[in-house]
């Protein structure tokens, strides 16, 4: 029978929107400190995980390894170790290299965010210990509070505000939004939300080209930092 | 000269980072995928890299490819060949220099080299 490594869920604290995103600036501030400040994307999120977090990064058979079809990929705290699943190897799906970048860049979000609160946790202390269970597993499709606090952090890493408004205004030749109503939305799916989704992916993919992530992760940056919009609110100069 | 207690993956792992190469970017100057290249540094391929592929690597990473090769577990081509085509005075000759130190070796293929370019003028 095959293994099932059953990953205990731990408790983490609420975390502001605006505390997650500036533990993103921060790393990024600290990787320019000690390397070369980010100035255009794509953010090395792979460098600053080998290079300045040194921290062991390895594309494996994660799925076969902890027996669950959806994981995508692990970070083990005591042997400072993030693993990725082979599925996502962008040399072999290059239409993945955005969600392999993703899935590392969620994992340090948990070895930023979670970590030190584990670590005065003492019913998590084999957590530090090596050779020790997976802390946190990311599968497909599952969101709980960490796994969301995880993304978040993911998207302020690789999709940085300012770098974000820059390559938009760069782009779009202007720092104005965009609405939805603006774009040509398809008539695929037998719900507008979802022939909505596709015209917005279909939009941000240029940008999500050049941050090297997914489209979906891009619309969603961009809504968050209202550059694509329900409706232009008209401005008042 | 590399730490012999560490497997040929860590050092293939330390050497690499050390370089300031990511998984999947040195993967991709090597010419191989990141999930291998992440076999190789964790010692669970069921192969050893073939020597050309440990050669390569070493190369791009500025290190003693023949070293490399060995450590790996792996005897370069060439070497295999000249074995070959001397079937019974190469493998005499390894044995007789067997259990000299690095330094008399060196010094011997030193004088075998001078030997040869003297040979080479007349």
């Amino acid at each position: 029978m095959k293994r099932r490594v059953a990953v205990r869920q731990y408790k983490v604290p609420f975390l502001p929107e605006k505390r997650i995103e500036d533990q993103a600036e921060l790393l990024l501030a600290e990787w320019a400190e000690s390397h070369l400040a980010v100035s255009e994307p794509p953010v090395p999120i792979e460098d600053i995980l080998e290079l300045h977090l040194e921290l062991a990064f390895i594309v494996a058979d994660l799925q076969t390894e902890l027996g669950h079809r959806d994981v995508l990929g692990g970070i083990w705290f005591g042997d400072r170790m993030i693993k990725v699943d082979q599925s996502l190897d962008p040399s072999i799906a290059p239409k993945l290299l955005g969600r392999y970048r993703f899935t590392l860049a969620h994992e340090v979000g948990h070895w930023r965010l979670h970590r030190q609160h584990l670590m005065d946790d003492p019913s998590a202390k084999s957590l530090f210990e090596a050779n020790c269970e997976p802390a946190f597993v990311q599968r497909s499709g599952a969101n709980p509070p960490e796994e969301i606090q995880a993304n978040a952090f993911a998207a302020c890493a690789l999709m940085p505000r300012q770098l974000v408004y820059d390559a938009w205004s760069q782009w779009r030749d202007s720092d104005k939004p965009v609405a939805i109503s603006d774009l040509p939305v398809g008539d695929y799916h037998a719900d507008r939300q979802a022939n909505e989704k596709m015209a917005m992916d279909q939009f941000s993919k240029p940008l999500a080209e050049r941050f090297e992530v997914s489209a979906q992760a891009m619309r969603y940056r961009l809504q968050k930092l209202e550059l694509l919009v329900k409706k232009v609110q008209p401005r008042l100069f | 000269m590399a730490d012999p207690r560490k497997t040929f993956g860590d050092l293939l792992r330390a050497t690499r980072v050390a370089k300031g190469h990511s998984l999947r970017k040195f993967a991709e100057m090597a010419d191989m995928s990141p999930t291998y290249l992440s076999q190789v540094e964790q010692g669970k391929v069921e192969r050893a890299p073939t020597a050309e592929r440990v050669r390569t690597v070493a190369e791009l990473l500025g290190q003693n490819a023949d070293e490399w090769i060995a450590l790996a577990g792996r005897v370069a081509d060439d070497l295999t060949d000249i074995i070959k085509n001397e079937p019974q005075a190469m493998p005499a000759l390894l044995r007789a220099v067997k259990g000299l130190t690095a330094d008399e070796l060196r010094e011997l293929t030193e004088q075998i080299r001078d030997q040869q370019k003297d040979g080479g003028k007349e």
